[in-house]
């Protein structure tokens, strides 16, 4: 019996550090929250092993609903088994994601036009423009405070535009 | 604009997060967090690199193609076109909240638009408001002799540098038949938006360009402590 709540106890444990590992910088990183630089440095380490370390997370967390099952005979407790793994794989699968590119997403492959096939454009429209080694390209404003991204090479240096 | 060009290898960047207001890009090649406004690495293994600022031009289309007639003009993206912002999308933006701290006496509010200049040491802030009734400004950041050149109604703005062969230029614009057009009261060369002499004793010379930022004040100041505020007539 204290090996069966050991066990239930570990799972409780290895539940919430998945949910955490992912929540944590989501609500660090979101727009319109003052960051600290300890916010900013808690967040990447986070982000930066949670691909790895979520799923390993949710393979222990595996390993022990499948030990917990035999001796968890009732409908509730298998479903409470069943929800923490689901839990930790979600936060898995989160942990693989890049959330901000859901809300903006890079172009798929930034195409180009000439100035007389440019009728997307009014003359008012804004650009952020730039010229390297006699090449010029325009990058319309409110495409680009979309992407936030967009990669190229210009005059044969390769750039990203940003906004 | 940066080259994302660093010790050889092309890096390749993802919109990863928000740092006050200002958003984190993180390179694929080492998953080094990067300041947008900066351009300077702020976590991970390339931690303190900074990428080359390529100089870029903020201006309407109308302006851009006039002087670059062979321009690239990059397509809308198909797939994420409907959620481009709408043409009134800076009147949207300037209701969004700030969240950076602000001091007790702060020159300016938040969303104030400022067009930023800097030396290596020296920043100022000019309203973007204030420049379309301003004219060019002869003004001198740190050592470096600038002009200001607001154009397109205030809306867009130039700076070069504004000493042409050891000797400082003083600009102003022309009045009368010559309204839209720029002078330098030392030779009476007449020149262009784009800051080069069309005619006169200096005709065919360029005025080395300044970059300049068309930024928020509250994210201006930010990576521009040391900044100053321009004053008309100070």
């Amino acid at each position: 019996m204290a090996a069966r709540r050991r066990g239930v106890l570990i799972l409780c444990l290895l539940v919430t550090a998945a949910l955490l590992t992912v929540a944590i910088p989501v609500w660090l990183i979101q727009p319109f929250r003052h960051q600290t630089s300890g916010d900013l440095e808690l967040s990447y380490l986070l982000k930066r092993w949670s691909p790895l370390g979520v799923p390993i997370l949710a393979g222990f967390t595996l390993f022990w609903v499948i030990r917990l099952w035999r001796g968890s005979p009732g409908v509730l407790r298998r479903v409470a088994l069943v929800l923490a793994l689901g839990l930790t794989l979600l936060a898995a699968w989160f942990a693989q994601q890049n959330h901000f590119e859901w809300m903006f997403r890079p172009p798929v492959k930034a195409e180009f036009a000439l100035p007389a096939e440019a009728t997307f454009l009014s003359g008012d429209d804004r650009v952020l423009g730039v010229e390297i080694n006699g090449e010029a390209t325009a990058y319309p404003i409110r495409a680009l405070a979309y992407h936030h991204l967009v990669h190229d090479r210009v005059g044969g240096v390769d750039v990203v535009a940003t906004y | 604009m940066w080259e994302r060009t660093l010790n050889g290898t092309a890096l390749q960047f993802h919109l990863s997060g928000i740092n006050n207001e200002n958003f984190i890009m993180k390179d694929e090649q080492t998953g080094s967090w990067w300041q947008q406004v900066s351009g300077r690495a702020i976590q991970g293994p390339l931690e303190g690199s900074q990428l080359k600022r390529v100089p870029h031009d903020e201006v309407t289309f109308a302006t851009w193609k006039r002087e670059h007639p062979a321009t690239r003009v990059l397509t809308p993206d198909s797939k994420s076109q409907a959620k481009y912002a709408s043409a009134d999308w800076e009147a949207e933006i300037a209701k969004l909240p700030v969240v950076t701290p602000r001091r007790k006496s702060e020159p300016l509010e938040d969303r104030e638009l400022v067009a930023g200049v800097f030396t290596p040491d020296a920043a100022r802030a000019y309203v973007v408001a204030d420049l379309a009734s301003l004219g060019p400004i002869n003004d001198r950041l740190g050592t470096v002799p600038i002009l200001v050149l607001p154009f397109e109604g205030g809306k867009s703005v130039r700076v070069f540098e504004r000493t042409v062969e050891g000797k400082t230029l003083e600009f102003f614009a022309g009045t009368g038949t010559d309204e839209g057009k720029l002078f330098d009261s030392t030779t009476g060369s007449a020149w262009s938006l784009a800051g080069m002499a069309q005619s006169g004793p200096l005709s065919g010379r360029r005025l080395p360009g300044v970059v300049v930022l068309l930024d928020y004040w509250f994210d201006w100041k930010t990576y521009h402590p040391d900044t100053d505020v321009y004053r008309a007539g100070l």
